[in-house]
């Protein structure tokens, strides 16, 4: 939501700067996701659930600072390792996808949206729907090449389109604030506020033993975060779980292992930047989060995919360095300044919390334009997200289908018309082949899983 | 019987699925006056979420059928209506009369409804957030923000 409800205010700052910006959002709403799951057993991100294992056993031991600052150095580590990946990953796939024409480009949009719906779990069905609804979405406006108007039912603020940013907000800004407003929620303070935080430095040696959980940690998340569909909560329950099945004392966990904390931050930070390893060559993103960065991209004129490199390269590597160094930053700001702050703003009454969100829902809106027109456009789409949201159909396959949708019709037409309008165009080299055969794999790929777990299953029961 | 049939058709999927089924038919109609190149992606989408909705109904029918029981889509369906209508409100009131007035009304407004009851609390947070807004967004970045068409005609 923090990034969503920040990408309009990047509006008026320099691409560089305001994709600093979201990186530095990125990498600290990861950490930030810790404290309530420390102090409240409230996990501030979904990939904090498994930080609360024992994070707050540790809080009602009175180690909650101990807690925190080994999840702010877990963090950073994280951080770093994924921002060294996605240095050293990202620039020789982008040569690769270089290579790509129409068809391939366009394959590649289909195996993006075909990843992202079957590779993320749960009903298909609902992916698809998802998927098509973005996609949808993406043709209103005027058509990219004879300029007719379509969907636009005469509003001239439709027909550049509909801005990623009001659909972001909507979708990802707007249902969170409803359940804000929907329980009243009563947080326990007492852990926040009796943090009682020792100077990081002194912690230190205390957490030198964890260094084994950081690089198997480190090594999981950058490899959930390059995976289409997966994410920062899968990647810290592997890693938790990977942790403890080697531990010595595995007994101890669960009731305030400092090391479970390790494992799980370590790792879901670890997912950040590698997830914008297939985001930013084949403008495929590993996670949500990587798909709202993606919106951030677009909004600053930037096409993810491989032409970033070759067009922008001072934009991209200079996006790198900031990963890296927001990572690095995370210890001493989240460490010493932020963490006791941020601690006591949980203190803060819900409802003038979603009260205060709403008007800067507004603003950001409102902001892209000018206009009211776009604010309703917010609502409308805020209202379809909660309802998506409540029936459990996952968001991201419509960002990703606004984004691609008009990527992959654009990129179809050229091909077509590169073979005079025969649709066999599309299969005539091999990279398409591949990419065909990649798309039929992560489809079927699951429906066999399932069906192999099921029959496996129907054995045992029997 | 009857009284049956109507909660199955009132389970939150079944509507979700026969909303999104009428939503996409409509949206075909206008697909009949694109050119065919340029109605082929809206249409494949509409008539994939025709299919896709049909499908999704099938399933959710066939659990009613199993007897499953369906999770209500909210714990207190009134407060979230509530605070759907205070945003729209809040968005009407700001076309209407302002960005300033509605925000200096809508913030301890929603705070109040939804629980907060401090008066002092709320004068403070109110007169914070929007001082911020104004030293910020006016002051800082020279943003617009609606006047009101009231005041304007």
């Amino acid at each position: 939501m923090a990034i969503s409800v920040l990408v309009p205010f990047t509006f008026g700052l320099e691409p560089l700067v305001a994709l600093g910006l979201m990186a530095g959002i990125y990498n600290g709403a990861m950490y930030g996701g810790a404290i309530p799951a420390v102090l409240l057993r409230i996990p501030g991100t979904p990939a904090a659930v498994a930080t609360t294992f024992d994070g707050y056993p540790m809080a009602q031991k009175g180690e909650g600072g101990f807690a925190l600052q080994v999840a702010v150095v877990s963090s950073s580590i994280g951080g770093i390792a994924s921002a060294f990946a996605l240095m050293l990953l990202a620039p020789p796939l982008s040569k690769v996808t270089l290579l790509f024409g129409p068809s391939e480009v366009f394959w590649v949009a289909v195996f993006g949206l075909a990843s992202i719906i079957f590779l993320l779990g749960g009903n298909p069905v609902k992916g698809l729907i998802s998927a098509c609804f973005g996609v949808f979405v993406s043709v209103a406006g005027s058509d990219p090449i004879y300029g007719n108007d379509r969907y636009t039912f005469g509003q001239l603020e439709l027909l550049d389109g509909v801005n990623i940013v009001i659909l972001l907000v909507g979708l990802y800004a707007l249902p969170p604030v409803i359940d804000l407003l929907e329980t009243p929620l009563k947080t326990d303070g007492v852990n926040s506020s009796k943090l009682g935080t020792e100077p990081i430095w002194r912690a230190l040696p205390r957490m030198y033993r964890f260094w084994k959980t950081w690089i198997r940690s480190s090594i999981i998340g950058i490899w959930i975060g390059i995976l289409p569909g997966a994410g920062g909560s899968m990647a810290a329950f592997m890693s938790y779980n990977e942790a403890r099945r080697a531990s010595k004392t595995p007994d101890t966990w669960g009731n305030g292992e400092p090391e479970g904390v390790a494992a799980a931050e370590t790792a879901n930070n670890a997912d950040t930047a590698s997830a914008l390893i297939p985001a930013l060559t084949l403008g495929i993103p590993g996670t949500a989060v990587a798909a709202v960065m993606l919106g951030g991209l677009l909004v600053h004129g930037l096409q993810p995919g491989p032409m970033l490199f070759r067009d922008n390269p001072d934009v991209v590597f200079g996006f790198m360095w900031q990963f890296l160094f927001g990572a690095i930053l995370l210890v001493l700001l989240g460490g010493a300044l932020a963490t006791n702050s941020f601690a006591r703003l949980l203190n803060l009454p819900r409802p003038l919390l979603g009260s205060v969100i709403i008007v800067l829902m507004l603003i950001g809106v409102y902001s892209i334009h000018g206009r009211m027109f776009d604010v309703y456009l917010m609502l409308g789409f805020g209202a379809i997200g909660w309802v998506m949201d409540k029936l459990k159909f996952p968001l991201p396959p419509v960002v990703l289908g606004l984004i691609l949708g008009g990527f992959a019709e654009e990129n179809l037409r050229l091909a077509l018309r590169i073979g005079r309008g025969d649709w066999l165009v599309l299969f005539s080299n091999t990279t398409s082949l591949v990419l065909v055969a990649l798309t039929v794999a992560v489809v079927v790929g699951p429906m066999i899983k399932r069906r192999i777990q099921g029959a496996k299953r129907e054995e045992a029961t029997s | 019987m009857s009284d049956h049939r109507t909660h199955r058709l009132l389970r939150p999927e079944t509507l979700t699925a026969l909303g999104i089924a009428a939503a996409a038919f409509a949206f075909l109609y206008p697909t009949s006056t694109l050119r065919p190149i340029s109605a082929l992606l809206p249409a494949v989408m509409l008539v994939g979420l025709i299919i896709l909705s049909l499908l999704l109904l099938i399933a959710d029918q066939r659990k009613a059928s199993a007897g499953e029981e369906t999770e209500p889509m909210s714990k207190s369906p009134g407060r979230v209506a509530g605070a759907f209508l205070l945003i729209l409100g809040y968005a009407l009131a700001t076309d209407l009369i302002g960005f300033y007035p509605s925000t200096a009304i809508t913030i301890p407004l929603v705070a109040w409804l939804f629980g907060y009851r401090n008066p002092l609390g709320l004068a403070v947070a109110t007169l914070v957030v929007v001082g911020a807004i104004w030293l910020i967004f006016d002051y800082g970045m020279s943003q617009d923000f609606p006047a009101g068409r009231l005041w304007q005609e």
